[in-house]
């Protein structure tokens, strides 16, 4: 994925924000990184902008090759959902669908047999420790569980980027820790590529890249060393 | 994603907000009930409205000399051979099946007076028997007899024209009427134009309700008035009954083939009766108008909650767009959404209305409690309707509520189709 002098700006009326002021970043296959910064740094703007939630005013965005500013909002929700896994911050999941609907949901978009789904939704479960929820409602889980879940639901559909936008926001610290550990642990598992926005200094000593930003441009971009699992 | 999926999350979206579903799910449903009662009472009240019109009027079927409904000419009588050419058809294998009765009837005008009074009087000469099998009026005897076939002399009448005559039961009356002059070869029979009197002894009295026949109505034995009118085996009309109104279009159909040639007017009852036709149109269109009201109103509801729903999950939506739900995908869910909630209403509804509708037929709606006195000439009423509701109005009528329901199900749906990313995602 690779960002070039991406500059996004919101207009309401006569006034405008400034979000992001030329941000260019590469992000290699298989990396584990953060993008920290304090509340109004152009985080969120950040990542829907990489996952084609928005469109930058200028710049490149490229996502396995693909311009996304070049694509229609047809082509854009398509990639959504064949190529990238999104976690939010809260309510992440369809009160309606159990644990193991939610999950399954965006297979479910893409017309995967019963069977295959219900296959690798259980594997999913067993592996980040929900097996035995499948049939609870997301009232039913506590939120640790929810983001588990929705963690999931992004990984079902063997996506090359998940882009989880403040996951540990509403988490206490010890689950906040529990589910980043489980990020870390798909991500070298299945070399699949996390990119996640945090402002939580322990949440961001856990990645193993730290972009930071402020008012929308970088400020730092530094390799860290792996924590200990 | 299949439609059914989406139809599945739709049905359980309907339960997260099971007061509101239920409350808008009963408001529905009330509106359907009230449509089922209304047009069951409508129907049934018509069909009434029918069954006694043709019964105190001329029949499903008349036949009658042409020209006689547009002039009302006393002198316009049906050829001979015309009433037994009608009974030989009428007796024939199908049409056996159809008809009930039929009662040939010489009218015409008149003044009748007793001691006390005098009145215009609108006579008829029939054949009793025939006339019991197609008419209400011998059921409606209040005092004395119906005509017999050896009352000669005998009359009955109207209640109204009782009282204004001041007679009762065995009172003398004098009836007086011109004799007809037929046109054509047959003119100038003994008597023909003058004025005829005859002095008659009252048999019976009958009150109808209906104050056009109770004031006016006077029924003779047929050769008695065929010998006051001057006009031996003739008659001015025949009255035929059916088993149902539906034939009515058939018979005649049979008929004026039967009779080709012959100088009659054939007429199924909505000929023979506009007036009444006309009344039955004008009350289908108001009950049609008043029941779109309901129904609009009822619409405006199941809108207003299904819009509701969506604005309060424009956050969700943004989230099944952000993990690539079409929005095709998203429209679909909200109209099975609408579709399931239409369907508990359209339950509820069919309970509902069908429960009431089947007490209105069988112990029927009394409307004595709003009428107080005769009922106005121009109707034909019974004052106790039993309802009738066919299938066809019932599955009608649900389809159109579902019909209705769908439609105004596709704004919300648009609203949340057009979800716009990333603003519905902002959740602080």
């Amino acid at each position: 994925m690779e960002l070039k002098e991406v500059k996004k700006t919101y207009r309401s009326g006569p006034i405008e924000v400034p979000a992001l002021r030329g941000v260019s970043i590469r992000v290699a296959a298989g990396e584990f990184l953060a993008i920290a910064g304090s509340s109004g740094s152009g985080k969120t703007t950040l990542l829907n902008i990489i996952g084609g939630l928005d469109r930058a005013d200028s710049g490149e965005v490229l996502v396995e090759g693909k311009n996304l500013q070049l694509l229609s909002s047809g082509d854009l929700a398509r990639l959504r959902l064949q190529r990238l896994g999104f976690v939010f911050q809260a309510y992440n999941l369809l009160p309606v669908l159990t644990a193991l609907e939610n999950a399954e949901f965006t297979l479910l978009l893409q017309g995967v047999p019963v069977a295959r789904r219900k296959e690798r939704v259980q594997k999913l479960f067993s592996e980040i420790g929900l097996a035995g929820l499948e049939d609870r409602r997301p009232g039913e889980l506590s939120g640790g569980q929810q983001q588990r879940v929705a963690v999931a639901r992004a990984m079902v559909t063997e996506p090359a980027l998940i882009l989880a936008d403040e996951p540990t926001a509403n988490l206490d610290s010890g689950t906040a820790t529990a589910l980043l550990k489980v990020m870390e642990q798909l991500n070298r598992a299945h070399g699949t590529t996390f990119v996640y926005a945090t402002h939580d200094p322990q949440v961001m000593e856990r990645a193993r890249r730290l972009i930071r930003l402020h008012d929308g441009q970088i400020a730092s971009d530094v390799a860290h060393a792996a924590p200990a699992p | 994603m299949g439609v059914l999926v989406l139809v599945k999350i739709g049905w359980r979206n309907l339960w997260r907000n099971r007061r509101g579903t239920m409350l808008t799910s009963l408001a529905l449903g009330l509106g359907l009930a009230l449509l089922l009662i209304s047009l069951g009472l409508l129907d049934g009240s018509h069909e009434q409205m029918v069954a006694n019109g043709v019964r105190f009027g001329n029949g499903h079927v008349v036949i009658q000399a042409r020209g006689y409904q547009e002039t009302g000419s006393q002198e316009l009588l049906l050829p001979a051979g015309v009433v037994s050419a009608t009974e030989a058809f009428l007796n024939t294998g199908a049409m056996k099946r159809v008809s009930r009765g039929m009662s040939p009837r010489l009218m015409a005008s008149g003044l009748m007076s007793s001691a006390v009074n005098a009145d215009g009087v609108r006579i008829m000469g029939v054949i009793p028997n025939d006339e019991r099998a197609v008419s209400l009026i011998p059921e409606r005897i209040v005092a004395g007899d119906y005509l017999g076939d050896d009352q000669q002399l005998g009359v009955v009448i109207g209640a109204d024209l009782a009282r204004k005559l001041g007679v009762k039961v065995g009172a003398k009356v004098v009836l007086m009427t011109q004799a007809v002059q037929p046109p054509g070869p047959e003119a100038m029979v003994a008597g023909g134009g003058e004025m005829q009197s005859a002095l008659l002894r009252v048999s019976g009295i009958f009150r109808t309700g209906i104050q056009a026949i109770d004031a006016h109505v006077i029924q003779v034995p047929l050769p008695e008035a065929q010998a006051l009118l001057g006009a031996p085996g003739r008659v001015t009309q025949v009255a035929i009954l059916l088993q149902g109104e539906g034939d009515a279009l058939m018979v005649a159909q049979g008929l004026r083939k039967r009779l080709t040639g012959a100088p009659v007017e054939i007429l199924p009852w909505r000929e023979s009766m506009p007036a009444l036709a006309q009344l039955l149109v004008l009350d289908d269109a108001f009950n049609y108008v008043m029941n779109g009201v309901v129904l609009a109103m009822v619409g405006m509801g199941i809108l207003n909650t299904i819009l509701m729903r969506v604005i309060e999950r424009r956050y969700e939506f943004g989230l099944c767009l952000a993990l690539g739900q079409r929005p095709a995908q998203l429209a679909i869910m909200i109209v099975g959404e609408s579709l399931a909630l239409t369907a508990i209403s359209l339950a509820l509804g069919l309970v509902l209305g069908l429960s009431v509708q089947h007490y209105f037929a069988t112990a029927g709606l009394d409307l004595r409690w709003f009428f107080r006195s005769s009922l106005p000439s121009a109707l034909v009423f019974d004052p106790i309707i039993y309802s009738r509701l066919s299938l066809m109005r019932i599955v009608s009528s649900g389809g159109i509520v579902f019909l209705a329901a769908t439609v105004i199900s596709f704004y919300p749906a648009f609203k949340a189709a057009r979800t716009k990313l990333p603003d519905a995602l902002k959740v602080f």
